[in-house]
């Protein structure tokens, strides 16, 4: 969409997609619920995209908090 | 003379039902309205039926002058003709599938993303019940929703939902639209999918 780098974080389930969702709403942390890409993986998965520059800011927020998978390259 | 239809201080539809009347019997009217909305539609109506319109605005009121082009009968409602014919998704609710909220809202999110990273791209889109919160301020696809529209995806939004749930004022993306409309949209789809 634009030139900015995108990361996605990946949970193990999509409740825990969904909290992590709510949290991040809730601390004003810029993140957009998107299909996991194909390229990442065919399950049919939802994950949160996010933009490379907060990336501190998501990981401080749900540490603790919500268990993820992985952080990816969009 | 031409035709002179009183429509002011009707709710939605009746302005559109007594313009459509009146166009059978006659190929000139002017219709006078007091509301930007019940203009949008009489003019939206009128061009769908192959007319020209024109607005004149005097001390708060709003007359339409309706005339019709050609006299030959849109061919529109036989439909199978046009080579064609426009996908149109319905949002139904602002979840995706009946069940749970929560994972449904979740999947409409990411239903409305692909939207516009996937071709090719419904020709129109049209938004009932809750799925018009998905249009309004605050809502989470609002940004992707404007970009669908920007890309020349036509969106109605339901005129009376927006009204039930009290938030006219906060649509933000597409168009108020009525039944008329959206019933067209549908019954002139070659595709229409209902989400």
């Amino acid at each position: 969409m634009t030139g900015n780098d995108f990361l996605v974080i990946l949970f193990e389930s999509v409740s825990s997609t969904l909290l992590a969702e709510k949290i991040l709403k809730k601390q004003n942390v810029a993140h957009k619920i998107i299909p996991v890409p194909r390229h990442i993986s065919s399950d049919c998965g939802v994950c949160i995209r996010f933009s490379a520059a907060q990336l501190d800011e998501v990981e401080q927020a749900l540490s603790g908090r919500v268990p993820y998978q992985d952080i990816r390259k969009l | 003379m031409t035709k002179e239809i009183d429509a002011r201080g009707l709710a939605c539809p009746q302005p559109v039902i007594l313009t459509k009347k009146a166009l059978g019997d006659n190929n000139e009217i002017t219709v006078i309205v007091d509301n930007e909305t019940a203009e949008e539609n009489v003019r939206r109506m009128a061009q769908s039926q192959g007319c020209e319109t024109t607005i004149d605005k005097k001390d708060g009121n709003i007359y339409i002058h309706v005339a019709r082009v050609c006299s030959g009968e849109t061919t529109r409602e036989a439909g199978q003709e046009d080579p064609k014919r426009p996908v149109v998704i319905v949002v139904g609710s602002n979840a995706v599938g009946r069940g749970n909220q929560d994972l449904g809202e979740v999947l409409m999110k990411s239903f409305i993303h692909t939207l516009i990273e996937t071709s090719p791209r419904p020709d129109t889109m049209i938004f009932l019940n809750t799925g018009v919160k998905l249009a309004v301020t605050g809502s989470d696809v609002l940004e992707d929703l404007k970009m669908i529209s920007g890309s020349g995806v036509k969106i109605l939004v339901c005129g009376t939902c927006l009204n039930f749930f009290e938030i006219q004022d906060q649509l933000r993306a597409g168009t108020v639209s009525n039944m008329y409309d959206i019933t067209e949209a549908m019954l002139g789809a070659g595709r229409l999918v209902q989400i």
